[in-house]
Formats: structure tokens, sequence, C-alpha cells
């Protein structure tokens, strides 16, 4: 909300503070501070001057040379390039040696090659007004070379963020008693004049008929007739402008200003286009209104309007009709004064995204006892500027509601929530007191206090210690140290489990990335037909855009989609892994959560160096070689699976009747549409798959005290005999002796000069201990011939 | 002095023969070994020996002139296999020594030890002059191995310079300091009930938060949680007993266009802490320790008085932290409070006992933005960084 400090301290007092000092007292009381400025013009150089004539400039098409009565006696030319003046107006001029705000100064000079000795400003230039497009006309009775800041007061003005619970922030006056509170600085008298001083009576059905009192229970009107609408007065003017408000005419102007004034939100309506009395009624589904926005909007019947006997005049709290508004000429007018409740005007107001002042404060939540001196001020204002007469009572149509009660302070619990030890219950009541709290009754337990009208945030003892809390502050609260012993449970575990998975992943060089949880619906297809995936994506029910339309199934998506990014950005060597929860979507329509590793790999084995420009590409097995470096991973099974649209070499992984998760190729095609030039591998685990693998501290295992004795073998078999299969044979083989089989080489020739095509050749290390003594070579011997007569026998093989 | 009497060009016309050492010559050796005689006696003696004793003359002659010629070759040998042929040459088993030593056997008993101490020495000589030699080689090969090398040069990247995302460092520094003042770790749903996100946390039914247009929904009607505020929630459904002390790390959903400062998934880290007597005193204590261990022992931080639903009394916090270049300032970076009754009110209604009685107990809760928290540690200023994982963003980690 931006506050004038001008108009508070019609209120209060505040020269005793400088602006830091008060933008303190307001941030330490809740009430922060956004921004502060200082409007208006130190300098006195820029004074009002009278524009005696003007001419084309001869060298310039867009520029005039004035001759300007500055009131020296002698006539001031200067260039100017607006145009909305005409010879006798009164505009500003700044005088050579004038700052003008931004540090601009002023200085003689030539234009074009015309002698120039000043500005003629604009509001905005001046740091003042608005924008209006040209010269800052000013009021033709203002005396020739007065001062510009003899006219415009300068003015601070703070942004202030009002928290949604202190609705009776939101005026200059409930601004001034909050500070009058923290400050103990008297209120000016000024604020009397809120005080209801009408006298009322009930509305006649016809004039006013409630038929929504939960929506509002408490309505008044009153009329005047005679008023002559017009612009408002400077002062008036200069107040709305002040805070950014544009000025419409003096009535509006009136009720703008009183709800800016003391918070009560009012609607002036024209009563000549009225025909019969006031309704307050719910909208019929599909109802229209005008509103003064220009904009039709449709209505719901939850929606609360005011309506005379033909048509909709206004959406209740919200926005006045365009038809029925008050404009110059109007003559006769009904001041609408009401209490409407918050939850109706938000949810209206919400729906058609139509916020204004008005329903800013109603459904905040207003205070129902300013309800009739809200109109008061009004009317005082209106007979003031625009005349007329009022009629004598107010309409009053149902009642105003109470919206506080007494609250009892339970002085123990108090002090066991604050823990200040010096704190005295005194102390406590002495800030109530100050915040208009009225003490009804205390003891060493309990106090009970009456709240006033506006403090709506009051009900329950803790409400009282937060007023406590906030007025003190928290410096005068000791700092404890505290802890308890704390045990783990799976959650810590978890994230230490993760935390290891990245680690080791780091170490090995790939780069940790974090993508949206949230993506498209063409992305879902990166997702599917893996064997982690169920029955699909969960969609949202309202998503923002196209982009996020989804909760992803899968971390592969958003992987690829990075790896897009950092390939459109000239990257080739790509090594990204994510740690994060997937959303899947199950079969009977349920959605699970789930926590996934996912591995990402593209380009060359390692980066370009001086040691190497190009190395070769990286393929699966390096991937795969991660995966069996991760913790917890051992003795990795694959299963081949159908290849897909997005996926080639798709397989599962598996440690022994545990699915792991896949692993795969993207498909050429797919990786082109993101412009990758070398083949992209990823991976997906899970995480708890993950877990169950790393159980418990690692159990040691005695090292050899005998060498072991190695055998080299060489075979040939058909090329489709898996790696698997003859890694089977050495696991499965019953030879005690046998205490490792390695593969360290696999040959083929595609030529089929040196290898038939559909052969290939193998050779492996076989490794033999006895640990109870030192092998001989006999037994080496037997043994192996024991195994390579087994291995002939259980696969194709030619021992070479 | 022993040294002059020992130089070749006196040696060369010695001629020992072995077999005709004297028992005076084995005595005289001994003392020559062992006492240092003066010069002109011992000149004396060696003139008398090497006239009455030609053979042994001989071949003690013999022995020195072996001894100047391998020295001299080995001068002249510059690599390790021409450094082996000598010694095979000298020493070996049919080495020139070992024949010369093999007169040993002509030489008198009494003349044995003089002369077996010429052939040590001579063996000596030629050995350690052979290790000096290959010792020199040696070093001359290391040294020549590292020649030239530009040390400065970089070095190989091997697979490579991985690095954990920036929000993983914040978090797990979060949670790290956390854990050290005994909280441990709770997590919950993201997609989670309208009672857990906002009923529990006391939020009005017809608060803003809760519509279409600022909170995402699930068709079935639940919704994507709008912060971590709801694992409090679980965690205080699911407890056994008190104390309740826990930190929540994850995500949280807002409806928020994606721009350099909003995105519409970010990360949270969420505390709570219920107990029979947690009071504002502990609030303070336990985020002025935590903000010192995360932003270092000199930092300030400040209170503010603030609006939460599920707090009261509620504060922010900011914290005084020096921008590059720029002057320090306040920079809000947390909500807090005391838990509000009602919110405990709603758990004892779920719960059906009265663990979390709203009479009873008291707790804090404090909650913080990590990628807001990340892009101040940092310096980052657009948060697309933090989601777009451009590789040179991450590498900077």
């Amino acid at each position: 909300m931006q506050v004038s400090l001008n108009w508070l301290q019609t209120h209060i007092d505040l020269s005793s503070y400088t602006t830091p000092q008060l933008s303190d007292l307001l941030t330490f009381a809740g009430i922060e501070v956004e921004g502060i400025e200082v409007k208006g013009l130190a300098t006195d150089k820029v004074i009002v001057a009278q524009i005696q004539s003007f001419e084309q400039h001869p060298n310039a098409d867009k520029l005039s040379v004035c001759q300007v009565d500055d009131g020296s006696g002698t006539l001031r030319q200067i260039v100017c390039g607006a145009k909305n003046f005409k010879t006798g107006d009164k505009v500003p001029l700044a005088l050579p040696g004038a700052a003008l705000p931004g540090g601009f100064e002023i200085k003689e000079g030539k234009l074009r090659g015309i002698d120039s000795n000043g500005m003629m400003c604009s509001g905005k230039e001046l740091g003042i007004g608005e924008d209006t497009g040209g010269l800052w006309i000013l009021d033709a009775d203002l005396p020739i070379g007065k001062p510009i800041n003899q006219i415009v007061e300068s003015d601070t003005l703070l942004d202030l963020e009002i928290t949604p619970n202190r609705s009776d922030l939101l005026s200059h006056l409930g601004l001034a008693r909050e500070l009058a509170a923290l400050t103990g600085l008297p209120l000016k008298g000024v604020r009397d004049h809120v005080k209801a001083s009408s006298t009322t009576r009930t509305a006649k059905a016809d004039e006013v008929t409630l038929a929504a009192t939960d929506g509002c229970p408490y309505y008044t009107a009153r009329v005047i007739k005679g008023v002559k609408v017009g612009p408002s007065p400077a002062w008036l003017k200069s107040r709305l402008e002040s805070i950014g408000l544009r000025p419409i005419n003096n009535i509006v102007d009136i009720t703008n200003y009183v709800m800016m004034e003391m918070g009560q939100s009012l609607h002036a309506f024209d009563l000549d286009k009225l025909s019969g009395g006031i309704v307050v009624r719910r909208a019929n589904e599909g109802e229209k209104i005008l509103a003064l926005d220009g904009q039709e909007y449709a209505l719901l019947a939850e929606d609360l309007i005011i309506v005379d006997h033909q048509r909709p005049l206004a959406i209740a709290g919200v926005m006045g009709g365009e038809e029925t508004g008050v404009i110059e000429g109007t003559t006769n007018i009904l001041l609408e004064s009401a209490y409407f409740t918050p939850s109706g005007v938000r949810r209206t107001s919400r729906r058609l995204s139509l916020h204004s002042d008005s329903s800013y404060r109603f459904e905040r939540g207003m205070d129902p006892k300013q309800v009739q001196g809200g109109s008061d001020l009004a009317i005082k204002l209106i007979l003031e500027i625009a005349g007329g007469v009022a009629e004598p009572e107010l309409r009053v149509a149902g009642e105003a509601p109470a919206l506080v009660s007494t609250v009892e302070l339970d002085e123990v619990r108090t002090h066991r929530l604050l823990g200040i030890p010096t704190l005295t219950t005194g102390d406590a009541h002495d800030i109530l007191e100050k915040l208009g709290l009225i003490k009804q009754s205390a003891n060493a337990e309990k106090s009970l206090w009456t709240i006033p009208s506006y403090r709506l945030d009051l009900h329950r003892s803790v409400d009282l210690v937060e007023e406590v809390a906030r007025v003190i502050g928290l410096d005068r609260v000791p700092s404890k140290f505290n802890a308890t012993f704390a045990s783990g449970d799976a959650t810590d575990r978890h994230y230490d489990h993760a935390m290891q998975l990245r680690q080791a992943l780091v170490n090995r060089g790939y780069n940790e990335a974090q993508t949206l949880r949230l993506i498209s619906t063409p992305q879902i297809e990166d997702a599917l037909g893996n064997p982690l995936a169920q029955a699909g994506a969960a969609m949202l029910k309202n998503p923002l855009s196209e982009d996020l339309t989804a909760l992803r199934p899968s971390l592969i998506p958003g992987l690829l989609a990075s790896a897009a990014l950092n390939i459109r950005q000239g990257a080739s060597r790509l090594r990204l892994f994510e740690v994060g929860r997937v959303f899947l979507k199950m079969p009977n329509g349920m959605v699970r959560e789930e926590e996934r590793l996912a591995i990402l790999l593209s380009g060359p084995v390692s980066p370009s160096s001086w040691h190497g420009r190009v190395t070769a590409a990286a393929d699966v097995f390096d991937l795969r070689g991660v995966v069996e470096s991760l913790p917890g991973v051992s003795a990795l099974e694959t299963k081949a699976l159908k290849d897909n649209g997005t996926f080639l070499m798709h397989s599962e992984l598996k440690i022994g009747n545990r699915v792991l998760g896949w692993i795969a190729q993207v498909h050429p095609a797919r990786a082109r549409q993101i412009d990758a030039r070398q083949p992209v591998y990823v991976v997906e685990l899970l995480l708890s798959a993950l877990r169950q693998g790393s159980t418990g501290p690692a159990k040691f295992t005695d090292l050899p005290r005998f060498p072991g004795m190695t055998r080299d073998v060489a075979f040939e078999l058909p090329a489709d005999v898996s790696h698997s299969k003859v890694s089977a044979f050495f696991a499965s083989i019953k030879e005690p002796l046998l205490i490792k089989s390695e593969l360290f080489d696999v040959f083929t020739d595609p030529t089929g000069t040196k290898l038939p095509v559909d052969r290939k050749s193998t050779a492996w290390t076989l490794t033999y201990r006895n640990s109870e003594k030192t092998l001989e070579t006999a037994e080496v011997e037997a043994a192996h011939a024991r195994i390579l007569a087994a291995l002939q026998k259980a696969l194709p093989v030619t021992i070479r | 002095m022993v040294g002059d009497s020992m130089h070749p060009s006196t040696r060369k016309i010695i001629v020992l023969k072995p077999a005709l050492l004297s028992p005076f010559w084995r005595f005289f050796g001994y003392f020559w070994q062992f006492h240092c005689w003066p010069d002109h006696l011992l000149s004396c003696i060696t003139a008398i020996l090497r006239a009455s004793s030609p053979p042994f003359a001989a071949m003690l002659s013999q022995l020195d002139s072996l001894k100047t010629e391998a020295l001299t070759a080995l001068d002249t040998l510059s690599d390790e296999a021409a450094l082996e042929a000598f010694r095979v040459d000298y020493l070996g088993k049919k080495g020139k020594l070992t024949a010369l030593s093999g007169g040993m056997r002509e030489v008198p008993a009494d003349l044995k030890k003089e002369v077996g101490a010429k052939l040590n020495e001579v063996r000596d000589a030629i050995t350690s002059g052979l290790t000096v030699r290959l010792e020199a080689l040696q070093a001359a090969k290391d040294a020549s191995a590292v020649a030239g090398i530009d040390i400065t040069l970089p070095g190989r990247p091997g697979a490579g310079v991985g690095s954990l995302h920036p929000l993983t460092q914040i978090r797990d520094l979060a949670v790290r300091t956390l854990r050290r003042m005994g909280f441990t770790l709770a997590d919950g749903p993201e997609i989670e009930t309208e009672w857990h996100c906002f009923d529990a946390l006391n939020t009005p039914t017809d608060h803003p938060a809760r519509n279409e247009s600022d909170t995402f929904y699930m068709p079935d009607g639940k919704l994507l949680r709008t912060h971590t505020s709801s694992v409090q929630v679980r965690t205080m459904e699911s407890a056994k007993t008190l104390p309740v002390r826990i930190i929540a790390p994850g995500a949280a959903y807002r409806r928020d266009e994606i721009d350099a400062t909003h995105l519409s998934v970010f990360n949270q880290i969420e505390a709570l802490y219920v107990d029979t007597d947690v009071s504002l005193a502990d609030l303070k204590g336990t985020l002025e320790y935590f903000f010192r261990e995360v932003f270092g022992p000199t930092t300030v931080v400040r209170f503010r008085p603030h609006f939460f639903p599920f707090t009261e009394p509620s504060f922010e916090i900011d914290v005084k932290l020096e921008a590059k270049g720029k002057e320090a300032r306040w920079i809000e970076i947390a909500g807090c409070g005391m838990v509000d009754p009602a919110v405990f009110a709603e758990i004892s209604k779920k719960r059906g006992d009265n663990l979390f009685d709203p009479e009873k107990v008291t707790g804090f809760a404090f909650g913080m933005g990590l990628d807001r928290l990340a892009m101040i540690m940092h310096g980052i200023s657009d948060i697309r960084h933090l989601i777009e994982n451009d590789v040179r963003f991450l590498q900077q980690f």
C-alpha cells in the first residue's frame, strides 16, 4: 500500500523521526517497508512563468522559440519541444542552475543555433506529477516568479506490505493509530471526524432490501441532492495523486479519499439513473454487468450484486457499474456505505480477475463499526466541496455484525511461549493497552481484554501473545541453544544413500543435473516403454502452460531436454545424472512417488586436452561400467528388451531377481531431433533397488596366503552366443581350484577374412588357487583340462 | 704419506711374487694396516722388501697396474651393458682380478696377509669405481628422463571433473548443519491432500493460496504441495512420542510463470520442533546458530514480525550479507514462528489422542527457499540457471 507521509502527519506528528527511523519502526512492527520514494523539488530555481509569445524554430520543425515572463521584468528566451501550450499559459520554468530529479542540471545554451536560457518542464520532469504528454500547465491564478516547491509541497511515499491479517492498517488513519501505539505519540484530534455523527433510520423495504445477509448483513445509503460535479480542489487532487490515484471528479475523489483516509470503501450512484430502491442479492446465473472499467462481466449465482428494480448496479464491494456512476452533470446521488463479508468478495474478485482498492479491503475484512462514520465523513466533504443538500437521516438496512469479542490472555502460557525471563505481566499489559485493548479483569493466571472493533485478527490468547512479541521485538528474547538426541530412521538412511550415489558419480566425472518435475505432454514419450514405466503420466488438472502439463514418470525426459540444451550451446561431451522423484500413474489410477537415479552419457571418453585432442566416443560399456561401479551393484545382469522408437539396445538391468532399472541407447532418430552428433546412452535405476544391494558393513575376506596360477584360454564360438552364457558357464562350474575367470579379449572380423562373420573369438584368463597350500603345476593342468572339456561340452566352442 | 707411495708412477715397476712374502713382511703389514707409520721409515722398509722378494714384488706390481688399467678403462664406458661387460671382464669368475688372485697360492704364508690386503684394495677400488660409474650413469639417465618436461603444462583430465548441483550442495550444507543440532530427516508425498497442505495448517478455506490460479491440482482433487510444511503435518500425524525434531528438504510447487525469479517447482527446507516447553528463545537460538554455521560466525540475523496462518507469533528472517562489491544489506531468507495452537488442535482431532494437546505442547517451525539461498550464496542472478543444467553452469560448482 502506498502511504503519503504528509497525509499520515495530519493524524500524528512524526517530525521527531527520520525516514529511516520510521522505516525501521514499521519494519520491526511487522509492517515491511518495501520502498521509500521522496517526491517534490528541493531547488527553488524552478518557478512559475508565463508564456508571452512563441514562434517556430528556424532550424527545427519540432521546436518552438518562446518568450517567457519569469517575473524579472525582462523576457527570457526558451527553446521548447512541447506542443501542448498556448500564449498566456503558466508553466514551471527551470532556471539555469536548477537541479532536477535524477541529478540533471539546467544550463544556458543553444539549441540548433538559438539561445535557450532555461527549460520549461512537465510534471514528470520535476518528479511531481505523471506524464501528461507535454508541459505542466499550471493554474492561471498562480503568481509569476513563485518557486514551484512553495506550491507543491514535497512528500515521502512509503510502499508498505500489509500482512493479510491487518486490514486495519489499510488506511492512513489506521496506520497512524498503529504508529501512535508503537511510539507513544498522541493521535491528533482530526481522527474525530471519522466518528459517526448522523442520525439513522431503518431503510424502508422499497429503499434498501438485503436479500443475501450472509454476504451483506449491513448496508447504509444516504441521498444528497443538488450537487455540482466537477474537478476536485487542489488539496484533494494532490492527496490522491500523491499515492498514485487518478482524480476523476469531486464525488468519486471524495469516496476514494475516505477509503484511503479511514479504510471504508464507499460507492456513489447517480440517483436519477436508478429505478426504484436498492436490492442486495445474489446474481442470477449468467447475469451480466458492465463495470466502471468498461468491461462486461458474466456473473454466477455465488456473486453478490447491488441491483435496482431493473438492472445490476454494482458488483458488491468490487466495482460499480458503468451506467449508474457519478459523472459530470450528475446532480443527485445515493451514497452507499456497507459491510460485505470477505469470503464472498474474494471469491468473486478472484474469479473475475477484477481487483480494486475496494475489493482489496473488503476481502481482508473491514471494521463494520466504521460504515456509518465513513458515510458521514464523505457527506461532510461532499457538502463542502460539491454543495447540495443531504437527507437528514442515514438509511440503514441490517445490523453491523460484531466481529470481535473479549479475549482471555493466559499469562503462564504467554511466558512459556515467549521465553523472556525479564518480561513482566505489567510489560505485556502495557503493550496491549497501548494497542487500544482494554483490560476488563486480571488475576495471576489470566486477564480478560476487550478488543477494538478494528482489530479483526485478535480472537485467541495466542493472538495477544503475538502482539506482545511483535511490539517488544526479538531483541529481548534470549537465544537458547538446546538440542536433544535424535535417532535417524529410514529417511535419514535414504538421504545418505542418495548422497553417496551422487558423490560416486561426481567422482567419475559426472555433473549433477536437477530438472523440473513437470514436463510437457510430448516429453512423456521419452518416459514410457521402459521396464520401470507404469500406466503413464499423472496429468495436472490446471497446467499453467503446454510446456508443463504432467508430472514426470521418469528422469529421462528431463535429462534429454538438458542434453538438447547443452548440445545447442555447443557441448559434445555430456556426463549428466539426476537423483530425484518420479510420479507413476498406476493401472488403478493412483499415483506412486518413487526415487530414481538416471545417467546420460554422450561424446568422447575423455575431455579433449593437449594430451590427445580427440578421444574415442564413449559407448554403452562406458555407461554400464559406471553402473557396475555404483555402491550396491554387483553381478549385474541384463535382459534385452524390444527396441522402440525412442530407444535401441533397450535392456532391463537386474541383480538376481531384483529389477534395478534399464539401460539403452537413445534411438538415433530421437538423438537427431536434439542434434546429437554422437550416440547418447541413458540408464535409469531405482534407488530402492540400489539400497537393497548395499546391506550393512562389508565383510572381510582373508587374503590368500598361497600364490595362485593363471592359465589363458582362447576359443571361437558363434557370434550370437552371448557373453553372459559363457560367464554363466564359468560361474557355475564346480572346480574347487578355479577362483576367478576373466574375459580379456573379444575379436570379430566384419570382413570375414580372419574369422567368419558369424563367429567370434574370445580369450579368458582363469585363475587357480588352493587356499590351503601352494599349487602344483600338475593339479592346475588337470583342473584346466577338466574345465576345457566341460566348456566344449556345454557350449559350441572351438578351443584355439 | 701413505697415499703418495701408492701413486701409479712409483708402483708400476714393482712386480710382486706373493709366494716370497716373508713372515717379517706379514708382521710389518700388520703395522702398516693398523698404525700409521712415519713416511720415511715406510719407504725404507718397502725398498728393502722389493729387493729381497722379487715374486712378491711382481704380484703387487701386477695388481697395481691392473687397478690402473681398470680405472682408466672405466672412465671410457658410457652405458650399462659396457659396465656389465667390464664387471665380468675384471670381477667375474673368469675375470682378470680373479685370475690374478689365483697367484695367492704361491705367495709364502707369511706374506699372504699383505698381498691379500692389496688384492682387497684393488678389488674395492674397481668395485667402488664401478659403482660410482654406474650411479653416475643412472643419475644421468634419470635426469635425461625428465629433462625438457614443461611442468607448467596442464594435467591430464582423466574422466573429467564432476560436480554436485549447487542446490544439492546448499541442501546438504543445511542438512548437515541441522543434523549436528539434533534434527532428523522427514519426508512426505509431493502429491498431497488439501487437508495436509492447507486445512491442518490453519489456512482459511477461502484463502487465495488454495485457488486453482495459484496451486496445481490433480484431476482427483489432490494437489501438488505448495510448501514442505505438509511434511510437518505428516510427521505429527504419525509421531509416537515427543519431542518431534525434524527437517524436511523437498520440492514444492506454485502455479507461477517461470521467469528470472520464479520457478513453478522450487526447493525448500522445513524444520519443526515440538515438545512440552519450546519457546521463542529456542527458535531464536536455533536459527541464529544455523545461519552462523551456514554464512559464517559473524553473521547478523534479524527477525521481523510477519504473518503466516500456521504460526503465531510469526517472523521473517533477514540475514545481513555482502554482495560482491556492494554494501552489506538485509536479505530476506526464511520464515518462522511458533506453531499456531490451531495446528495442534487439528492434528489432535485427526489423531484422536492428546499427544499434541494445544494446551500442553508448544513448538517452532521454520522454512526457507533453497533456490534463493543458492542464488544468494553463489551470486546467481537468474533462477532458471538452476533447472537448465547448462554444463558450463554446473561445472562452476
